[in-house]
């Protein structure tokens, strides 16, 4: 019984494999009706047979002889008949790459879905030149592995030559150099590792280097007045690039760095390391987190342990989440964020139409980039008119006038990495104060420029 | 704990007799298994095309190594390691370290420089894992059963740390990219085929030694020190140093697959190498079979096309595709572990 149920499963499991593997992706057809007009000809053939008529009169014997009369009439009928055409426009299809697991989830899942809300937008006004742009959503799950996979899969299976993506700096570099040899572009809204601006000619995007929120950090630090700062770090590529780029920008404004602390991204209680850093008497401690929960926790355990001065740190330390959990703790924190611009009304339109479609927001500023990619790549496809052709996507993208999106106006220098956009410095507003709508910030104007 | 194979007439004979089959399939369920995987595999490689197709050989290749490695360490000698990833992790960053001189330009800072050959990095890589695992598994020696467990995660976590902290060898979270291909006289192999051949021709040769170490009288004894060690031990063998050979050798495996991969990938960063991933290796060695050789290759095998084959699954609104894949992963092997917990093709349980 065991056995039979056994291989009833394994078969089952197989075969829904096989199953999946031979069956195609739906493509949108667009349906025509097409009303023709079938004259339809019509012979009727009337027979009228023989009739004998035999008399008999007394001895006389008439016969009257058969008479057979064949009519032929025609009938002309008219027959209006719908006939349903599928006449298929060809799609444009396009590869996206997102962190739909993994440690990038909360990254890759509002990537996806400014993705796809931009794709709707686009279709339902008519599409690119009348055809419609089609997603195929793959996840890179963080890491280089299942990354080269994921592209293989976009690339060998279903053939697309232009890929949006990645969520994590891991993943681009991993599939990266795959591209750059393939001569496939990868455009990434979210990406911000310093070295995926060398990764290629075929590599894009429009997140920010960690670079620039470095250097804005550690210009405000300095204009504040702060000379002795404390850094505690999440041990990944975003939160270190923001940690050592703000340090050597502090450091070269004249500013000491007094203590360094960095943890594992699993760690919860980090009341050691702040009580270390909290020991060194510092002006400001800067956090740079990758995950919200530790970003949060941090600045409530160091105002639980009496420290009473200001704290510094970049989107993810003042993010939905992080200040859910750090609550009235976080009152007064300096964030240098990338934030969407609420003058912008196309910014302000897409966060309406997001929180109508999906009930929130979060990395609101990572949301427009990813649903930019999107409007950019149907104005480049609009070019080329093909998305075969990736060397023509790639010139289009450094081509490009300056572009006017959700997260301001910008151009791709030659290195693919987006020009013309600035963080903010946001300070966070107490705990009633904080609505969806001002994400529990005050902004208080561009970062300072310092010589 | 065996089960001896009852002796039965060659499967062929069954052929020329149609219902004489359909009892042999029913009953053999794990020729059935094996069929089945096997048929699986062809039907979703022509259907989605070479390209794909060699990824996923790619990746079984990797992972069959792995899988058989900690088979000669889970399923024959009884020891259920979860460190196998640390071994995996430290021959990827020996060859990587080992190999490249790449800097990026934003990022400040060289790692060290030796610029070796790919398959000099490679043995150096093995070797250095083989002292590491020696080291390893002289502390883990003193421990059994859940404890050894246990500490074989610390193992895992450590080595996560250093690969993650050790900054200015491992370049920490960035990660070491523009790793070396394998170079064999003069002729660079950088094509997906050619790597998967090199790939599967180190498999193969793993495959042997285990082989031929399973069938030894030294892999005679290894089981019976998982049967029962106190009684091999009356009988005067050294458990201890039988248990450390197997580990070191097992290790040294793990870190060829390592190797391999880092020179494929040409990028990897810490995130590669976190304790989940030797959980999922333990997956592939039970989902197999423990103390079954083939029966890696094909939990490997059944894992890599689940995996992967997810990816294929339609119907799946877009926002939700990551997390149903993985849901529908977890609920399939549930239900394998729940009617086979022997493994697909194995014939004892841990």
């Amino acid at each position: 019984m065991r056995k039979l149920l056994l291989s009833i499963l394994v078969s089952l499991v197989m075969m829904s494999i096989l199953a999946v593997g031979c069956g195609g992706d739906a493509t949108p057809v667009v349906r025509e009706v097409v009303v023709e007009k079938e004259v339809v000809v019509e012979v009727e053939k009337e027979v009228v047979v023989e009739k004998e008529v035999v008399v008999e009169v007394e001895k006389e014997v008439v016969v009257e002889t058969e008479v057979v009369v064949e009519v032929e009439k025609e009938v002309v009928v008219e027959v209006e008949k719908e006939v349903v055409v599928d006449k298929i426009l060809e799609p444009f299809r396009i590869g996206v790459m997102e962190s739909l697991t993994g440690p990038g989830e909360t990254y890759g899942q509002v990537a996806v879905q400014s993705k796809q809300l931009a794709v709707e937008e686009i279709n339902r006004a008519g599409g690119i030149n009348g055809r419609p742009l089609v997603l195929i959503i793959e996840d890179e799950k963080c890491n280089a592995r299942d990354s080269i996979t994921a592209y293989t899969k976009l690339t060998q299976v279903d053939k697309v030559k232009i890929i949006l993506g990645t969520s994590c700096s891991g993943a681009m570099l991993g599939a990266a150099p795959l591209a750059e040899a393939d001569g496939v572009v990868m455009f990434s809204g979210l990406a911000t590792n310093p070295a995926v601006a060398d990764a290629g000619d075929y590599i894009f995007r429009t997140s920010m280097n960690d670079a620039q929120v470095g250097i804005d950090t550690g210009n405000k630090l300095w204009s504040d007045g702060i000379r002795k700062l404390a850094t505690i770090t999440e041990a990944t590529d975003y939160a270190e690039g923001v940690r050592r780029e703000s340090a050597n920008r502090f450091v070269a404004l004249g500013g000491e760095v007094v203590a360094e602390e960095r943890y594992g991204s699993e760690e919860t209680d980090f009341r050691t390391a702040l009580t270390k850093i909290i020991g060194e008497n510092p002006d400001a401690i800067h956090i740079a987190a990758q995950a919200e929960f530790s970003g949060g926790t941090i600045q409530k355990q160091v105002r639980e342990l009496g420290y009473e001065g200001p704290i510094y740190g970049e989107i993810v330390v003042v993010g939905a989440t992080a200040l859910d959990i750090a609550g009235e703790s976080a009152t007064g924190t300096i964030g240098i964020v990338a934030e969407l611009d609420s003058t912008n009304p196309l910014a302000v339109n897409f966060l309406d139409r997001f929180r109508a479609r999906y009930a929130f927001t979060t990395l609101q500023w990572y949301m427009g980039s990813a649903y930019d990619d999107v409007y950019i790549t149907a104005a480049c496809l609009e070019q080329t008119g093909d998305d075969q052709d990736a060397d023509g996507f790639r010139d289009c993208l450094y081509n490009m006038e300056p572009f006017s999106g959700t997260i301001g106006t910008y151009t791709f220098d030659d290195k693919g990495e987006v020009v013309g956009l600035s963080n903010v410095i946001a300070e966070v507003v107490a705990v009633a104060d904080r609505t969806p709508e001002n994400s529990g910030w005050n902004i208080l104007g561009p970062a300072p420029v310092l010589p | 704990m065996l089960e001896k194979p009852v002796a039965e007439s060659p499967w062929w004979r069954s052929l020329s007799n149609p219902r004489l089959l359909g009892t042999r399939l029913s009953s053999n369920v794990e020729l059935l298994i094996n069929f089945i995987v096997v048929v699986a595999t062809i039907v979703f490689i022509l259907s989605q095309g070479s390209g794909f197709g060699i990824r996923i050989a790619q990746l079984f290749a990797i992972f069959a190594i792995l899988a058989v490695s900690l088979n000669l360490v889970i399923g024959y000698t009884g020891l259920l390691s979860l460190a196998h990833v640390a071994f995996f992790g430290v021959g990827a960053y020996s060859v990587a370290i080992l190999t490249t001189d790449a800097a990026y330009e934003q990022v400040p800072g060289h790692i060290p420089h030796f610029g070796l050959s790919f398959f000099t990095a490679l043995f150096v890589g093995m070797a250095i894992t083989g002292v590491v695992a020696l080291f390893v598994g002289g502390v883990l020696s003193r421990f059994r059963d859940d404890i050894f467990v246990l500490v074989s995660v610390g193992f895992a976590v450590i080595s996560h740390r250093i690969f993650l902290f050790w900054q200015p060898v491992t370049r920490g979270p960035f990660g070491i990219h523009a790793i070396a291909k394998p170079e064999v006289g003069g002729m660079v192999i950088d094509s997906r085929l050619e790597f998967l051949f090199l790939t599967l021709a180190f498999l193969v040769i793993v495959f042997l030694i285990s082989w031929l170490i399973v069938r030894s009288s030294f892999g005679r004894v290894l089981m019976a020190i998982r049967e029962d060690e106190q009684a091999i031990e009356v009988f005067g063998y050294k458990a201890r140093y039988f248990k450390l050979t197997i580990w070191v050798i097992s290790a040294m495996m793990a870190a060829l697959a390592g190797g391999i991969t880092a020179s494929e990938q040409t990028f990897i960063d810490p995130q590669s190498f976190v304790l989940l991933e030797s959980i999922l290796l333990v997956t592939i060695v039970i989902l197999g079979g423990l103390g079954t050789l083939w029966g890696s290759l094909l939990g490997a095998l059944v894992f890599v096309l689940l995996n992967e084959g997810m990816r294929f699954v339609p119907f799946l609104p877009g926002e939700l595709i990551g997390q149903a894949r993985l849901a529908i992963l977890g609920i399939v092997i549930v239900l394998l572990m729940l009617f086979r917990p022997q493994g697909l093709v194995g014939r004892f349980k841990l």
